[in-house]
């Protein structure tokens, strides 16, 4: 049994009114190599479809189908015969998915260095010694007081689970 | 020509080399890069979009907001372009993005109006075409090149408006300029798989195994990338691959500049290839290609 839920449905259709030219035609998932290695289990059609009818929880909690094996390779988007923007719409259900809490650790990972350092990656003190070698220029990276006023404004740090004491 | 210089993090922290032989091709082509001191992660299109678009764009923005030099900005890095080319596309397009955006700007005493031009590397490698054949010294015979485009570096093609979305020539035709052979292979146009490790690092094992088997079957003797995770999807998979499976990858896998600065005439030594995990000593010493 599935709920349908109409606010998560006017969500996405507010955040991006492509959603409601798809007629199911699933050109999208001829042309996803995900669909394909996953013998169609991955299914970008599907996805819009349940997000169409509502179905929140499929999507956000069940991970039916799971939006977070997407490539982000823009195939479907490029092919799609009536310009529905999919990976902007799986975008927004994802933003969603980190109010719930339940997603892949190393997207954590990576928000939590961006948060700490403004970077995905920090410098490490071994790759500095390794740019002086290669002769390249030392940059400096923001400062983390600017970076951290502006993810204060947009509310990044609420979307980041805490780390487990 | 001059551009101001979006690095990105992957490459400069992790990836430095790959930064050596593209800085060493833009000086030897007369291209001035200019150093920018105070940019954050683009951010990572395939990770923090994710998480929040909101603080992508702001972020996005305000690394744009840094940028002052004419010819605009261009990155090694496929995603920091799909990154901010996409922030461009999405504030041109919404004015109340725009705004909003502006908003959080505002609160560090910055703005951004939309208007610095992006671009990727190797699109003003390909308008350099010309001089690049003019200072090769050393032509890449008996390369037999796999072009592996990557999805950042042409799609959406809305928002990228570069090269063909599925039918691409431009690295392909830098490569051929090079005197080097592009070699056709099934499946060239799919993804390396590298955004998937983030959420099932199997099937991103599938993805990468395909294109290497196709590359391959197809007797091309190394390969060509644009995108920093395209080169460690390639490069960091292969022996772990081997030891999974039956296979035998060896293949050494550059970068659109480290091809370049070797037809340049630039050394293995200059250019750091003692870090690549698969060293193209032996292709070198196969094809007598002599330093």
């Amino acid at each position: 049994m599935s709920i349908i839920n109409f606010e998560f449905r006017n969500e996405v259709l507010k955040h991006n009114a492509s959603l409601s030219y798809c007629y199911q035609c699933s050109t999208c998932s001829g042309g996803c190599p995900v669909a394909l290695i996953t013998n169609g289990k991955y299914n970008p059609r599907k996805i819009i479809e349940e997000a169409i009818l509502g179905l929140k929880d499929r999507l956000v909690e069940k991970y039916d189908p799971n939006l977070w094996l997407c490539s982000t390779c823009q195939k479907c988007v490029e092919l799609c015969p009536q310009k529905v923007e999919l990976t902007e719409i799986f975008t927004l259900i994802k933003n969603l998915c980190f109010e719930s809490g339940k997603v892949p650790e190393a997207f954590i990972a990576q928000g939590r260095s961006v948060l700490e350092n403004g970077v995905a990656i920090p410098y490490s003190k071994a790759i500095l010694t390794r740019r002086e070698k290669l002769g390249l220029p030392v940059i400096k990276t923001a400062q983390i007081d600017e970076i951290k006023t502006i993810l204060k404004e947009t509310e990044f740090e609420n979307h980041i689970p805490k780390e487990a004491e | 020509m001059s551009y101001d210089l979006f690095l990105g993090c992957v490459i400069p922290a992790r990836l430095p080399f790959l930064e050596t032989s593209s800085r060493k091709v833009f000086e030897k082509l007369g291209i001035k890069l200019n150093d920018v001191d105070g940019f954050s992660c683009c951010p990572d299109p395939t990770g923090i979009e994710l998480i929040d678009q909101k603080t992508w764009l702001a972020l996005g923005a305000r690394n744009l907001s840094l940028c002052h030099n004419n010819g605009g900005v261009v990155s090694f890095c496929s995603g920091c372009v799909e990154t901010l080319k996409g922030v461009n596309y999405a504030i041109n397009k919404d004015y109340h993005a725009k705004e909003e955006v502006n908003t959080v700007l505002n609160k560090v005493g910055k703005s951004y109006d939309g208007k610095v031009e992006v671009k990727h590397f190797a699109e003003i490698l390909y308008e350099y075409i010309d001089k690049v054949k003019a200072y090769i010294e050393k032509p890449l015979d008996g390369f037999k090149v796999a072009v592996h485009y990557g999805c950042h570096y042409l799609r959406p093609s809305e928002i990228i408006n570069w090269d063909d979305p599925f039918e691409p020539k431009t690295v392909d035709e830098i490569v051929r300029a090079l005197g080097a052979e592009s070699i056709d292979y099934e499946m060239k146009m799919e993804c390396c798989g590298n955004p998937v490790d983030k959420s099932d690092k199997d099937l991103s094992l599938v993805m990468i195994d395909q294109k290497l088997k196709a590359i391959q079957k197809a007797g091309a003797n190394c390969v060509v990338v644009v995108c920093p995770a395209c080169y460690q999807q390639y490069e960091f998979n292969q022996r772990e691959l081997n030891k999974k499976n039956e296979s035998n990858y060896e293949i050494p896998i550059f970068y659109l500049s480290e091809l370049i600065a070797l037809s340049f005439g630039y050394k293995p030594e200059e250019l750091g290839f003692k870090f690549h995990r698969i060293r193209p000593n032996k292709l070198f010493e196969n094809l007598d290609f002599i330093f």
